[in-house]
């Protein structure tokens, strides 16, 4: 029943409505309207072994078989195959994950309309698509109220637990959806039913309930994992009821931690309702309510450190008692030291604060000594003044001048803490300002473009953070050896690249890019560069080029039926010719099209594998290359708009049939 | 619930992140040889470069790209900045120090209460979100601030924010829903 339409491609009104195969197909050029056609009527039909069937198909509802439309809605006929197929796909991980889990139909079927509210948000981007699903599923468990974990379900799926959480918080915020907080008191049925308490198990339950309630009370619930209060309550409740459940036991029901179940324990223990007997908890309910842990141990926490500030300001006194007592000490030993000494004492005093002025203009590392220096002073290191004393005294007794210079560090600790100290330190700093005062003129000049604001910054300071040259040679040396490896391979490399270069083998592994980089196209008119364009890039079978042709070139005749000749997948002869004139049309505006065709549209023919039809545009359009002199957007001429022309290019088609093989088409590249 | 009684409150900006740019590329591996506090990650292409004075690690890449963090303020960031772009100079490079920018604050604040966190969280509904499973703070959004407030049972809270102006006015808006989920 052909019902007055008229067929888009040959404008024939002879449609053949076949209700078996629930298809309209014009008559004339064999195109197919329409597929999956729904009817209101039921017809049967006869069938071999005598029985008779419904006539039609069965189309599921979610678009999963084929539903073209008509003309117009181009992308969105393109873009719901692929849609449907996510969410079919989606779907059905949803059930598989949902039936392990025990979920009934209609929390899967909620799961589901999540999951395509967050397609249609563009979630699932970026996302492993298994992330998404756990957490539609999660957001169902929450809303629904289900026993269910997050654990469970990472569990599941071998994921770890943050990162499903972050995604259930991503789709919970964007799909403004608000899950219910999570109570304990759901878990515990489910684990007391897993422990396995037989007839008893509803009292216990009610038991564990009643302790949940008096924790949360006591505040011990907030922040805390849901599944470790519950293992708490339920172990408590067993042993009250006789049942020896150990702790070991409780923790592979309700995966947490052996120290987690111990720590939740003792807390509990802290509350005064631990005191009361088993009884007395059924029956009484204690008023006061008690902080939570953390506070509590927040505050012991400052507690103790009040104690050891206290007590630290005790030390202190303490210590300055002592060092009290070791200055006396020291200036009794000095007075009890022969004078001889004390004169020889003076003179390697003498020398020392010499050579150390001397060896800090050398290449001494100062910043040691000084930070040194500065330790001992704060320290008042008995030993260590004690040391320096020997040493002295050793160097007094073997009368040597030449063993100052070893003893420059040390004596000159002790100079440096003596009478002299600012001398000293002036000395050193003023020394290595000197030292750098002719660097910093060179870099200061830099910063004037730099806009380096250096108010502020001491100059000196900075220079410690840059080695020298003795210390950039160590550390090279040691960068060396422990990157050893590295550098061996890549001399390997260019040792193995020389090689093949002189055998002329050379091939350049560059890293594989997604984009291989193009000449630049220059084309006059946008027309023009998307003519080459496409001359360059693949032909993709999703996109209508007839349509970006017309863009910009205003050809008003350019048939929108054309476009159907892409997504049909029927294969027939004049689907082809049509298809080839779609090509031809591309390639008559373009000049040297044609050639490049060829294996663009090969690739599109590929799974058809028709060499035949391969032919046909190539031959019209090397024939309209001959034509056509170089013409770029020249829409006159012989291109073929008009229907009438086309029917006489298609018998003048079937004659060069045979022309050339696709290779030899391709061969001209 | 008096806008007074926040400065009570004192809030501790604990970090401050900013980054810079030098401007020239730097050869990573010079910095890493004759820098004398440095860290060179060859196979992710940074250098860490660590100051005593303000006390900054700087990560540093070949591009120029400089980014700072454990400053203690604003300011302390900008000094630590300057500190590296002119060790930087001095070891050779040619450094323009620009497109200085603080990127993130973070302070932390205790209120003298403790606070109920399913309450807080169902009163509070889309700003707040609060998985006891994965985190035992609630995490409190202020879109306009783009600041993050993580509010834990005993009080205590830490914000994270662009500047410490809007660490600031964080905390003053959220002292009045916490008040009222005081325990």
């Amino acid at each position: 029943m052909p019902g007055g339409r008229v067929c888009g491609a040959c404008g024939c009104a002879e449609i053949e409505v076949d209700a078996a195969r629930g298809d309209a197909v014009c008559t004339g050029c064999g195109s197919v309207l329409e597929d999956n056609i729904i009817v209101s009527e039921v017809q049967f039909v006869e069938n071999s072994g005598g029985g008779s069937s419904a006539v039609g198909q069965f189309v599921s509802l979610d678009g999963a078989g084929k539903t073209p439309t008509l003309g117009g809605g181009f992308h969105a006929n393109l873009g719901k195959e692929s849609r449907a197929k996510t969410l079919q796909n989606g779907k059905r991980q949803i059930h598989h994950l949902g039936n392990q889990l025990q979920l009934n139909q209609h929390c899967l079927d909620t799961a589901f309309n999540f999951f395509k509210m967050a397609v249609s948000k563009h979630l699932t981007r970026g996302r492993k698509r298994t992330h998404v699903i756990a957490a539609c599923l999660y957001l169902v468990c929450r809303t629904e109220g289900t026993p269910h974990m997050l654990l469970d379900l990472s569990d599941l799926l071998q994921v770890n637990v943050y990162v499903l959480g972050k995604t259930f918080l991503v789709l919970a915020r964007e799909l403004c959806i608000n899950a219910p907080a999570i109570d304990p008191c759901l878990y515990i049925p489910r684990f007391a039913h897993m422990l396995e308490f037989g007839d008893k198990n509803h009292e216990v339950s009610m038991t564990a309930l009643r302790l949940l309630q008096r924790m949360k009370r006591d505040w011990m619930h907030t922040g805390r994992r849901p599944s470790g209060l519950c293992g708490a309550a339920l172990l408590v409740a067993a042993r009250m009821h006789d049942f020896r459940r150990t702790v070991k036991e409780v923790i592979r029901v309700v995966k947490v931690c052996e120290s987690t179940l111990r720590k939740r324990l003792t807390e509990f223990q802290d509350t005064p309702t631990s005191q009361l007997t088993i009884d007395e908890f059924m029956k009484i309910d204690l008023e006061e309510e008690c902080d939570p842990p953390s506070f509590t141990a927040g505050q012991k926490k400052l507690k103790i450190q009040q104690l050891e500030k206290a007590l630290s300001k005790k030390l202190e006194d303490f210590e300055g008692e002592i060092s009290s007592y070791q200055d006396e000490i020291e200036s009794e030993l000095e007075n009890s030291r022969p004078k001889a000494k004390g004169v020889f004492a003076n003179f390697t005093k003498d020398d020392s604060i010499e050579d150390n002025a001397s060896s800090i203009l050398g290449e001494e590392e100062v910043e040691d000594e000084e930070l040194e220096a500065a330790a001992n002073h704060l320290n008042k290191d008995f030993y260590d003044e004690l040391n320096e004393k020997d040493r002295v005294k050793r160097n007094e007794d073997g009368e040597c001048r030449n063993g100052n210079e070893t003893l420059v560090r040390p004596p000159a600790l002790e100079s440096l803490l003596g009478p002299l100290p600012t001398a000293a330190s002036l000395g050193i700093t003023e020394s290595i300002k000197e030292c750098i005062s002719t660097k910093d003129q060179e870099p200061g000049e830099n910063t004037g473009d730099g806009e380096l604001d250096l108010s502020g910054i001491d100059d000196s300071e900075i220079d410690r953070y840059i080695l020298n040259e003795a210390e950039a040679k160590i550390k090279t040396e040691l960068w060396m050896k422990e990157n050893a490896d590295y550098l061996k391979e890549q001399k390997e490399k260019e040792a193995r690249i020389a090689k093949e270069k002189e055998l002329g083998i050379y091939k350049e592994h560059k890293p594989k890019k997604s984009a291989k980089k193009r000449e630049p196209i220059q084309a006059s008119t946008a027309g023009e560069a998307i003519e080459k364009m496409l001359e360059q890039k693949k032909i993709s079978s999703k996109i209508n080029y007839n349509v970006l042709r017309d863009l910009n070139s205003k050809g008003s005749n350019t048939p929108k039926k054309e476009d159907d000749s892409t997504d049909d997948s029927t294969n027939t002869k004049k689907l082809s010719r049509r298809k080839s004139i779609a090509s031809r049309n591309i390639a008559n505006p373009v000049n040297s099209v044609g050639k490049r065709l060829r294996p663009l549209i090969s690739t599109q023919f590929a799974k058809k594998a028709a060499t035949e039809e391969v032919t046909f545009p190539n031959a019209q359009a090397e024939a309209s290359d001959v034509e056509k002199p170089a013409a770029v957007l020249v829409e006159s001429g012989p291109v073929a708009y008009n229907p009438d022309e086309e029917v006489e290019e298609e018998e003048v088609e079937e004659d060069e049939d045979h022309c050339m093989s696709a290779l030899q088409l391709m061969g001209g590249n | 619930m008096d806008a007074d009684s926040d400065v009570a409150l004192d809030i501790l900006i604990t970090n401050v992140v900013c980054v810079f740019r030098t401007r020239c590329h730097l050869n990573l591996r010079k910095i890493a040889l004759e820098g004398a506090n440095v860290i060179y990650k060859r196979d992710v292409g940074k250098v860490l470069m660590k100051l005593r004075k303000p006390r900054i690690t700087a990560t540093i890449w070949s591009s120029g790209k400089v980014i700072c963090t454990g400053a203690t303020s604003e300011e302390e960031a900008k000094f630590g900045a300057r500190r590296l772009a002119r060790s930087l100079q001095k070891l050779g490079f040619q450094v323009i120090f620009t497109d200085f920018k603080v990127v993130n604050v973070l302070a932390v604040c205790n209120m003298p209460f403790e606070i109920r966190l399913p309450e807080f969280t169902t009163n509070n509904r889309p700003h707040a979100s609060y998985e006891p499973e994965l985190h035992p703070a609630v995490c409190y959004r202020i879109k306009s601030l783009r600041a993050t407030l993580q509010i834990f049972s005993t009080g205590s809270i830490t914000v994270t924010g662009p500047n410490v102006k809007a660490v600031a006015s964080a905390v003053e808006q959220i002292y009045p829903f916490v008040f009222e989920s005081r325990k």
